[in-house]
């Protein structure tokens, strides 16, 4: 950018640029895993790329305080690093904590085990190990002999247990079924919202709804929509 | 009547605020357990009473059948009580790492069973260990970052200051951008004052003249 | 119920909605020269004194807190705009007016920050409380209007802070009567025989809907639900 006549132009070039950043990207993924019911694919080479402009800009901030930059520019620019990391840490964390409530559940689906990264896959069975030996030492070992396994209810349990079903000992599961918010980004068109075609929406460009989230993860996982 | 003990222990669980955690009632929770082992003994000696008139236990619907089944159904509903007792218990005591920290105070730690003091160690750990795989610390941070520089002014002659990697003079009267952490010690004893403050107080003011 | 509290109903706290809203662009007029800014977030600048410029509002707030710029009032931010809206408002009962999706939050960041800046400012603050008041209201009486056959809602030019803070109860009132409505429910009331079934106009549907009964029987909720 040479000249200031063109500023304008420029400034709003460069905001249109903002629009698909990294950190635009990022910021995506954690309004969607926030509003999504279950943990969604972690997107690794983003978070690297995230991770490698961080840095990029920290190594940027100590090489000002030597050359002695403005303090207002400084400033800024570490409020830009402020913000991104808060972003970056808020989505791994909110991934752990889905990874904590629904742990067993996602320990136990190769799917589900997929959509996590390396790191969060060890997470996951960790936790589960550290929740079964506590339920175990706590409970399962002092009830008598054939009632002590934590997914069998007793040693004798069938498909059915004297009317009672054998699954009943349960284990937290996302609800697929609530409700989410969710804004279009471009017109998908007629969409089926249950198994059999008689729920059908018109979803339009830009628009707002509110919708069963197991008739739109698709869309979630596309991009075509976002969570909001 | 069978099972009501350990309903009441799922009783307190729901009756806590989200996130709270009452003391582990091992009174109740001692008797349960040995309510489940005496369903037992019941149990086995009514199928050991029909095996003894050589009854077959697969098919045979008389008194000691349907006793037995009653038996074995409590204890399965007494179990069902006891996991959903101490799995939401774990639920709020990890939930405590991310709200509190590594250590927890002495009033919260003498609510748990010794077992929940292990899960809770060892479910730090386990998100330690994350974290210095990923070489990030996620327990900072909680809330989205506000501009950490305030404008604040001088009230008092406080003279050359050292803040982190350089000093600065603060004489009376003057305007500086510090970041916040570094004014709360001045600010605390009344010797510079924060100017969004101090504008906020004359907007609420003048407010009150509309 | 424990069961029906689900604490994903409120997923972004008001300071979240408010930090997404901080990365909306904004125009500004500097009074110094600036290099360009080259952030994570995206390039803006270079800044020259009296050329307007485009940033996001974080960095307008920023620039102006340390008295380097004025912020220019965003055209919907205005007295006739904001009139001009407020009275379709309430000429149309079930619709919303297109504002900017944040504008809450951008109009509470610029009165904390750039009263100042902003012409007619106290009007303007209470036709925006007034359209606020005016929004919540149609929501309300939105809400009043869901039934069991309602399986989607669109509400178009719903802004941010406004579907933070209508979710709780949307999701909930959504989900009670999706699970009322449910197979295993209208099973329930049919073996019942003395009840009637509550949805008699369905025919064939809700034989279709059956097989769905056993993935979505209640057993992720278990550990809640122990009848008490």
């Amino acid at each position: 950018m040479s000249s200031w006549e063109d500023d304008d132009s420029a400034a709003a070039a460069a905001a249109a640029a903002a629009a698909s950043t990294d950190v635009e990207l990022l910021k995506r993924a954690w309004r969607n895993e926030k509003a999504s019911p279950e943990i969604l694919r972690f997107d690794s080479p983003l978070v690297s790329r995230v991770r490698e402009q961080i840095q990029l800009l920290e190594e940027t901030l100590d090489d000002f305080g030597e050359s002695g930059v403005d303090d207002l520019v400084v400033s800024l620019y570490q409020m830009d690093l402020d913000r991104t990391l808060f972003l970056l840490r808020s989505y791994l964390r909110l991934r752990l904590q889905k990874i904590e409530k629904y742990m067993m559940h996602i320990s136990k689906s190769e799917d589900l085990l997929s959509r996590l990264s390396q790191q969060e896959q060890r997470f996951a069975k960790s936790c589960t190990e550290m929740m079964e030996k506590h339920l175990e030492q706590s409970v399962l070992s002092k009830l008598p002999y054939g009632y002590d396994s934590v997914t069998r209810q007793s040693l004798s349990s069938t498909e059915d247990d004297m009317g009672i079903p054998f699954d009943l000992i349960i284990i937290p599961e996302p609800q697929l079924d609530t409700f989410v918010f969710c804004k279009t980004k471009s017109d998908v068109g007629a969409f089926q919202l249950d198994d059999i075609g008689e729920e059908v929406v018109d979803l339009v460009a830009d628009d707002l709804y509110v919708l069963r989230y197991k008739s739109i993860k698709g869309l979630v996982e596309s991009g075509q929509i976002d969570l909001i | 009547m069978y099972g009501r003990r350990a309903s009441q222990l799922l009783k307190e669980v729901d009756s806590c605020e989200a996130g709270q955690l009452v003391p582990f009632n091992s009174d109740v929770f001692d008797q349960v357990i040995r309510e489940c082992n005496e369903h037992n003994t019941q149990f086995q000696s009514l199928i050991r009473k029909m095996v003894e008139q050589n009854l077959d236990i697969e098919t045979t619907r008389n008194d000691d059948h349907y006793g037995a089944a009653v038996h074995h159904l409590s204890l399965l509903r007494n179990k069902r009580c006891l996991m959903a007792y101490m799995y939401n218990r774990a639920e709020v005591i990890q939930s405590f790492r991310w709200k509190i920290g590594p250590v927890l105070p002495h009033e919260i730690q003498e609510k748990l069973h010794f077992s929940e003091k292990e899960y809770f160690k060892n479910h730090s750990a386990a998100i330690k260990s994350y974290m210095s795989e990923m070489d990030i610390d996620l327990t900072v941070d909680m809330v989205p970052p506000k501009d950490p520089y305030i404008q604040v002014r001088v009230l008092e002659d406080i003279g050359e200051v050292s803040l982190g990697d350089h000093s600065i003079s603060l004489t009376k009267n003057s305007l500086h951008f510090l970041r916040r952490t570094d004014t709360e010690q001045f600010i605390s004893q009344f010797w510079i004052s924060d100017m969004e403050l101090v504008r906020k107080h004359n907007q609420a003011d003048s407010k009150q003249e509309w | 119920m424990a069961g029906q509290s689900d604490p994903h109903l409120s997923i972004f706290s008001p300071s979240e909605v408010e930090f997404v809203a901080e990365d909306e662009i904004v125009e500004i007029v500097p009074n110094i020269r600036m290099e360009a800014l080259n952030m994570i977030c995206g390039d803006f600048g270079p800044f020259f004194p009296q050329i307007a410029s485009k940033v996001p509002l974080w960095l307008a707030v920023a620039l102006k807190k340390r008295g380097k710029c004025t912020i220019r009032t965003p055209d919907w931010m205005t007295v006739d705009r904001l009139t001009q809206v407020l009275d379709a408002e309430r000429e149309s009962p079930k619709e919303f007016q297109p504002l900017p999706f944040h504008y809450i939050e951008i109009s509470k960041l610029l009165f904390d920050h750039a009263r100042d800046d902003i012409s007619d400012a106290y009007l303007v603050r209470s036709l925006i409380e007034d359209i606020r008041d005016v929004r919540f209201h149609k929501v309300e009486t939105g809400l009043e209007t869901i039934s069991g056959r309602t399986h989607a809602v669109k509400l178009k030019n719903l802004s941010a802070m406004e579907v933070n803070i209508v979710r709780p109860f949307m999701v909930r009132t959504l989900q009670a009567f999706y699970k009322h409505d449910s197979p295993q429910m209208i099973q329930q009331a049919d073996n019942t025989g003395s009840r009637p079934t509550p949805v008699t106009d369905r025919g064939p549907r809700r034989d279709l809907r059956r097989s769905l009964v056993s993935s979505r029987l209640g057993k992720n909720w278990y550990l809640l639900t122990v009848n008490l």
